[in-house]
């Protein structure tokens, strides 16, 4: 993403609500990674000026959590639950799945820019194993077949 | 007549949602419909209990968007059978009826996001009894008659912390939820915020009193929104009624509520990372002592529970503290909500008092394995806990009987494997939790958790070699005794148990290259049974590599020298024809 | 005041004291990496656990408080272990090598990068000083070594090793035309020690015990002393004035040397053990090795080094026109060029494998064949044939090369019928050579026929009789094997003289994974060879066929060296831990944490795959800079300290007061030395005071050798003076 399309200003109404309160260094970063879809190298640096904490440490705070992300990501977020029942459940199959229909990784975007892959820790849903969610949406009891129709429905939509 | 529909995330993953909009776009009053937090039979979602007007329940399973017409027919004609493919069975009923609710209490049943509801059952009348007849002492008092431990996994004495924290120095001190529910195969915690806020927030007033805390706050883990949604909701209800904030019941107790989002660390659930995670750190534990009713968040006096301990509080308060105490066993008092998941029948959430036993849950309440494989084994406590084998589903549940096996009560998650899981597979699948999971201060759980990894990793390829199981056991040890936080000294759980119940399974891959659960897919292979064989192509068009040959109608064969092992013709074959070795 | 006890010991304590400190002020050492006082405590490294009775877990003594009557125990076998596997686990995921690979196969373990390095800074002086301190023939060792250091080299995967030899000659040499270095000796001990063979592990051992101030005599049986550098070795390849100019050294020190006296005639090694508190056998091994063909016995056949004597001392045996030396070694170089220079018009190497398989050194291979030596390669005597008891000819037998054997090279096999027969007037055998073992009746021998001696005690059968070199275990070998015998051995020996005993195993370091190492950024730069006598000139003579380094061409060729071994290798607290523990790091063997790369300013270098995470580059950084330069990225094994954006530190607020490389523990910061080219050295650090501003502020200085390289900041105001490195040694 070209770096100068990044508009701080977006940020205003965070940094005068949180800037001056101790402690609120990761809910700056979440509200800042819910405006970008990921944390911009210039609004780290901003913060790090409206809060007085060095970069340093924000990238530090940054890269310890796994919700916080550097590069944008795809239109759909697939998220897949990593979690205990899921495994028992065969998640592993879910995972391959997508990496076969997607042709991407843990951690990577397709190239149309469409979907990212991230796996994640339990969701919680446990009953419903194997689970994975997009964006908002939780999808339960996973099947290969059905994870590649989900893959297919969201392709479509976005066409 | 109402209409209510179960909305927890599991029952809005399964669809509780469409199935709401569907009812919405039906001739039913709007004012009729609305919704519930988690029952708990999360193996049945969608589920929508239809009130009558003596308040009794019809209650409606797996329902989907399609039977909104069905239900809106039945609201209209009183006729029943109309429903008759969906009422519940009486022997998921038994699912309920064979449990005990305290902490669950109001899950499934009142409307999470109406305060109204909560007082109308009773709510806030414990924190009003607290602040207008007790004494903080009293209360702590209570508490201890009550025996009821920490929630969170340990059992530590809850009225001892807050005993502590309150005889702390200092006028500012911090009342904390700890819901970073971190553990894989546990969401018990979700699903009383979800499903029941209040109740967490009255225990919390209660603890706050008690300690002597003006600030309540509550951690809850980022990948629950629902949660933090309704919490907030939630708070601002009780702000409103002047439940929260200054001189809550005319009294000069305040107290205000903070909610933080978690990141994505399970080492937050450590208390002391927690606290870091609290004041915008990276959520690194700190040494102990100071333990953090000294010098905790802000390095003020601060206490630390689980949502599960303070979901049980007002209860307490309101039935007295020998009431929890006459339920369960000499050292484990009160219930235990568990997370029924796994290869179990029956999956969901289960309350029960502290003394019955795995088997009672996993059998009798749970409906046994839901495959046609044995119970082999189940894990407790995550990523800290163990894996307890099938010989040993006697066990009682109780701090200590669980902790003989190796394994802990933990949180709540119930993970129940049947023979197709390889215990080796599960050792790995744990400590690459822990592993990624470590925050990497220390050298113990940074590199001695990667390290089992690897040793795990080579052992299920195949590449296990002599000795690897000693070296695991003494670095396990080793790990325990040196890590510094309960992340990392617990983290050789999993490993331990698994080789000290399945010593033979390690075995088998590390001498024999053998994984006996057909788990590990660098020591199996696949091949056809003739017999069984039918010759319908599917394995053959489904193989992504084209190992497959044969005509129609005649058995497959497998090209092993193809074959990359990724199991799907043993997936979509129908027949069972396709056999791992 | 508490009243606690700390290993058996009872203490007081002030009250609120951590038990370390408690330890500390009481002289127990508890190792930590990553406690220092100046920041907040930790507890990362879990290496200062210990245990109190009572309380069932161990604790981190950096944190836990004293209390009255706590008993400590902060060496008990749960706290060893807890830390051996910590410290197992560390070095696991340390990529970094303690000092270069050419040290370490170094038999004498001689700091090659070091001398190196300083000859490439033109510091001469203090090369030879670092090379003396474990080789005392120098001069002589670096034209005859077959430098196992250069095989190490790393630079041969760029191009080819150094020229580490060549260097140490050098340098040597120039020690050899001033004022040579001479050691200081320590005081007389009234120690006596009797060493019998003045060869190279004689003569090492007589000279490191008389610099420990210990009263050393050497028996010889020859006329001079050296053994087989005098005489095995051929002038043109080591001329006897530089060889008896190193010796003459080691006589000053007061050494005493007896020649013409033989270990049997004139004297047993109990008579001299019982004039001696100690005494040193290192014989040799002066018999040649037989080949077992038949013929041997025939005239004018020699063994190798019975040849090469004889031509040093001037009775050099007929040996015609047509010679045969039979073996690949350098002996058989020796001897093939020897034979050259006396004459011969023939002159065959017989050799049973291929010229690649040839365990001699490839420069003496080429400068032999440039002399007009014939290789005969893939042939194998199968007999000598004589006339009148003298030998006639060879039959060789034709051989090829088989499957790799047990030394990984190829074996050769005879080709089935298929021989050859030369002419020849003599034959010379350069097999091998055995001890003689008559003279060493006294000791217990090994089924080789050698003496038997602890290889890392160096005792004998007999109490007080220690054996090192070639007459030991395996025998022969080459001169810097011995050497390095007679380096430890000295320190065993040393020991019993104080009523110790010194295990002289080389202590754990750690080591890079030679196949990770990534060299497709250095540059190429070809190896320089000091030039050499033309062929047709040297092939007549036997003046010294090496003309030596110029000092352009040795400084030129010491400026390749890729500096493999670590700058903080002398005070890296990690080493100095991880040695105190009996460890094996092997069994965690597994992923590196970080990829080896480094960034480097004008003073600090850093190099994130030698960080061992303890945070006080952080640490400091944050709580006492109050800058925050660098900070911890990412989580778990794959944590790393960087700069935000992993920016270099140039492009940061980093103001290179330094503080954060004097606390680091490893080499993973490092400041670098005021030389142009950086070189690991065993620097003298002390505090002084300097003026800065009209204020009086603390710098460490580091020394060397009179030289300062390094001056760090050590007060707030030296660290924010804004001054450089230069400007604030100016201040000195």
């Amino acid at each position: 993403m070209d770096s100068k399309k990044v508009d701080l200003s977006l940020l205003d109404g965070v940094l005068n609500e949180y800037a001056q309160v101790k402690g609120s260094l990761i809910t700056i970063l979440q509200h800042t990674q819910d405006i970008y879809g990921y944390l911009p190298k210039e609004a780290i640096e901003l913060i790090s000026e409206k809060t007085g904490i060095a970069t340093s440490e924000i990238m530090g705070v940054g890269t310890f959590y796994t919700q916080f992300r550097f590069e944008p990501v795809g239109k759909y977020l697939i998220m897949l639950c990593q979690g205990t029942a899921c495994h028992v459940n065969s998640s592993e199959l879910i995972l391959q799945t997508i990496k076969d229909e997607l042709g991407i990784d843990d951690g990577q975007t397709t190239e149309d820019g469409l979907f990212s892959l991230k796996c994640v820790a339990c969701l919680g849903c446990c009953s419903l194993s194997p689970v994975m969610m997009i964006n908002e949406d939780t999808y339960g009891s996973l099947t290969p077949d059905k994870t590649k129709k989900i893959l297919k429905e969201l392709r479509e939509a976005a066409q | 007549m109402r209409i209510v529909i179960g909305q927890g995330s599991c029952g809005i993953a399964a669809g509780a949602e469409k199935v709401r909009k569907a009812l919405l776009n039906t001739n039913i009053n709007k004012d009729d419909i609305s919704i519930t937090g988690c029952i708990g039979m999360c193996y049945l979602e969608p589920i929508v209990d239809i009130y009558d007007d003596n308040n009794k329940v019809t209650r409606l399973v797996q329902v989907s968007e399609n039977d909104a017409e069905t239900i809106a027919q039945f609201v209209e004609s009183g006729d029943k059978s109309l429903l008759d493919k969906l009422i519940v069975s009486d022997e998921d009923s038994e699912f309920l009826t064979k449990q005990t609710r305290i902490a669950l209490r109001n899950c499934g049943i009142l409307n999470p996001e109406k305060i109204d509801e909560y007082i109308g059952a009773g709510g806030y009348e414990a924190i009003k009894k607290a602040l207008t007849e007790m004494t903080p002492e009293e209360v702590i008092d209570v508490v201890k008659t009550s025996g009821i431990g920490g929630r969170g996994g340990a059992g530590f004495p809850t009225w001892f912390k807050w005993n502590a924290a309150r005889s702390s120095e200092g006028e500012e001190k911090y009342l904390i939820c700890n819901a970073d529910e971190g553990d894989p195969g546990a969401f018990m915690d979700r699903a009383v915020i979800e499903s029941d806020p209040h109740n967490l927030i009255e225990g919390m007033l209660i603890g706050a009193y008690a300690i002597g805390a003006k600030h309540a706050v509550v951690y809850v883990r980022a990948e629950y929104p629902l949660a933090i949604k309704r919490l907030k909701k939630a708070i601002e209800q009780a702000k409103e009624k002047g439940l929260i904030g200054n001189n809550i019941f005319g009294t000069d107790f305040s107290c205000d509520f903070m909610i933080k989002a978690g990141a994505g660390a399970f080492v937050c659930g450590e208390e002391t990372a927690l606290i870091e995670s609290l004041e915008g750190h990276r959520g690194m534990p700190r040494l102990k002592p100071p333990f953090p009713a000294q010098s905790g968040f802000w390095r003020k006096p601060s206490n630390i529970n689980n949502v599960e301990t303070f979901a049980n509080i007002a209860w307490i308060i309101n039935n007295g503290g020998e009431a929890f105490a006459a339920m369960g066993t000499e050292g484990s008092k009160g219930t235990k909500v568990f997370a029924v998941t796994g290869k179990v029948k029956r999956s969901g959430l289960v309350e029960i008092p502290m003394g019955k036993t795995l088997r009672d849950v996993i059998f009798d309440i749970g409906g046994g394995m839901k495959t046609d494989k044995d119970f082999k084994a189940v894990q407790m406590g995550g990523p800290s806990g163990g894996c307890i084998p099938a010989e040993l589903i006697d066990t009682v549940i109780d701090y200590k009987a669980l902790g003989a096996t190796g394994a802990i009560m933990g949180s709540g998650g119930m993970v129940v494997m049947d023979e197709s899981t390889c215990m080796v597979g599960m050792a790995k699948f744990f400590l690459d939790f822990t592993a990624k999971e470590s925050c990497g201060k220390c050298i113990h759980c940074r590199i001695g958790t990667k390290r089992m990894l690897e040793m795990l990793e080579r052992i299920t390829k195949g590449e296990g070699k002599e000795g690897d199981i000693e070296l695991l056991e003494e670095l396990c040890y080793s790990i325990k005794d040196g890590a510094l936080c309960g992340l990392g000294q617990t983290a050789p759980n999993p490993v331990l148990t698994t080789i000290k119940y399945f010593r033979d399974e390690y075995e088998a891959h590390i001498k024999d290259k053998k994984c006996p659960a057909g788990e590990c897919s660098d020591l199996i292979e696949y091949k056809i049974d003739a017999d069984k064989c039918k010759g319908c192509t599917l394995c053959a068009r489904n193989c992504p590599v084209n190992a497959i040959s044969g005509t129609v109608k005649n058995p497959h064969v497998i090209d092993t020298d193809k074959c990359i092992k990724c199991g799907k013709c043993y997936t979509v074959c129908k027949f069972g024809a396709v056999v791992k070795e | 005041m508490i009243n606690l006890t700390i290993n058996g010991k009872a203490i007081t304590a002030p009250e609120g004291s951590t038990i370390l400190e408690a330890a500390r002020a009481n002289g127990i050492d508890i190792p930590t990496l990553c406690y220092d006082k100046a920041v907040e405590v930790y507890g990362a490294c879990g290496l200062c656990v210990v245990e109190a009775e009572g309380i069932p877990k161990l604790l981190r003594s950096c944190s836990a408080k004293v209390s009255e009557g706590m008993v400590v125990n902060t060496e008990s076998e749960r706290v060893v272990r807890s830390r051996k596997i910590a410290m197992e686990l560390l070095m696991s995921a340390h990529d970094g090598d303690c000092v270069a690979p050419c040290q370490l196969n170094c038999p004498a373990r001689t700091d090659c990068q070091g001398y190196v390095g300083l000859i490439a800074n033109g510091e001469y002086d203090a090369a030879i000083k670092l090379i003396k301190n474990k080789i005392s023939l120098p001069a002589s060792i670096g034209r005859v070594c077959p430098h196992p250091c250069e095989k190490a080299c790393r630079r041969q995967n760029v191009e080819e090793p150094i020229n580490i030899a060549q260097l140490k000659a050098f340098a040597a040499d120039m020690d050899l035309k001033a004022d040579s270095y001479m050691p200081d000796i320590q005081e007389p001990t009234g120690k006596k020690v009797a060493i019998i063979g003045g060869g190279p592990a004689g003569l090492t051992a007589a000279y490191y015990l008389t610099i420990m101030g210990h009263s050393v005599t050497v028996y010889d049986m020859m006329d001079k002393m050296g053994g087989m550098l005098r005489y095995g070795i051929p002038q043109y390849r080591l001329p006897k004035e530089v060889l008896d100019k190193e010796i003459s050294i080691i006589e000053k020190t007061g050494v005493k040397f007896v020649n013409n006296s033989k270990l049997g005639v004139d004297y047993t090694i109990e008579s001299l053990k019982a004039e001696n508190d100690a005494v040193i056998v290192a014989v040799g091994a002066w018999k040649s090795s037989s080949m077992r063909t038949p013929g041997e016995e025939l005239d004018g056949v020699y063994g190798g080094i019975d040849f090469l004597r004889g031509v040093i001392q001037g009775n050099a045996p007929e040996i015609g026109e047509k010679v045969a030396i039979c073996g690949g070694g350098n002996t058989a170089m020796d001897a093939c060029r020897t034979a050259v220079r006396l004459g011969a018009k023939e002159v065959y190497v017989v050799y049973r494998r291929t010229r690649a398989e040839m365990p001699a050194d490839k420069l003496e291979i080429d400068e032999a064949e440039e002399e007009g030596v014939i290789y005969k390669f893939l042939t194998n005597p199968l007999s000598f044939n004589g006339e009148d008891g003298k030998v006639k000819s060879i039959t060789l037998q034709i051989m090829e090369l088989g499957e790799p054997d047990a030394s990984g090279r190829r074996r050769p096999v005879p080709v089935e019928g298929k021989t050859e027969e030369i002419a020849v007037d003599s034959v010379i055998l350069a097999i091998g050579q055995k001890l003689v073992q008559g003279d060493v009746s006294e000791l217990e021998l090994n089924e080789r026929g050698n003496i038997v001696a602890d290889p890392d005690f160096f005792t004998t059968s007999i109490d007080g009789v220690f054996a090192i070199g070639d007459a030991t275990n395996r025998g022969a070998s080459i001169a810097i094997e011995a050497i390095g015998e007679a380096d430890r051995c000295v320190k065993a020996v040393d020991a019993y003289l104080n009523g110790q005993q010194l295990d002289t195993r080389v202590p754990y370091i750690s080591k890079r994974d030679e196949d990770t190492i990534d060299y497709s950024d250095r540059e190429k730069k070809d190896r320089i060879n000091p030039k050499v006598l033309p062929a047709d000139v040297r092939n007549k003579n036997f003046d010294e066929v090496s003309l030596g380094f110029t000092e352009d061409e040795a400084k030129a060729e010491a400026d390749r060296c890729l500096e493999c071994g670590c700058r903080e290798y002398y005070k890296c607290k990690l080493l100095n831990v991880a040695q105190r523990y009996d460890i094996c790091p092997e069994r965690f063997k597994g992923e590196m944490p970080q990829k080896y790369s480094h960034d480097e300013n004008a003073f600090i270098e850093r190099n994130t795959s030698k960080c061992i995470l303890c945070g006080l580059c952080v640490r400091s950084c944050r709580e006492v800079m109050k800058l925050s330069s660098i900070g911890l990225m990412g989580r778990g094994f794959k944590t790393d300290v960087s700069p935000a954006f992993s920016l270099p530190l140039d492009e940061t607020n980093c103001n290179n007061c330094g503080l954060c490389v004097q606390l680091c523990p490893t080499g993973s910061l490092t400041e670098k030395f005021n030389l142009p080219k950086q070189v690991p050295l065993d620097e003298q650090y002390s505090e002084e005071f300097v003026e800065i501003d009209g204020m009086k502020s603390s710098v460490i200085v580091s020394r060397y050798n009179g030289k300062v390289l390094r001056v760090i900041p050590n007060d707030e105001v030296s660290r924010n003076s804004g001054l450089s490195r230069e400007e604030l040694r100016k201040l000195l």
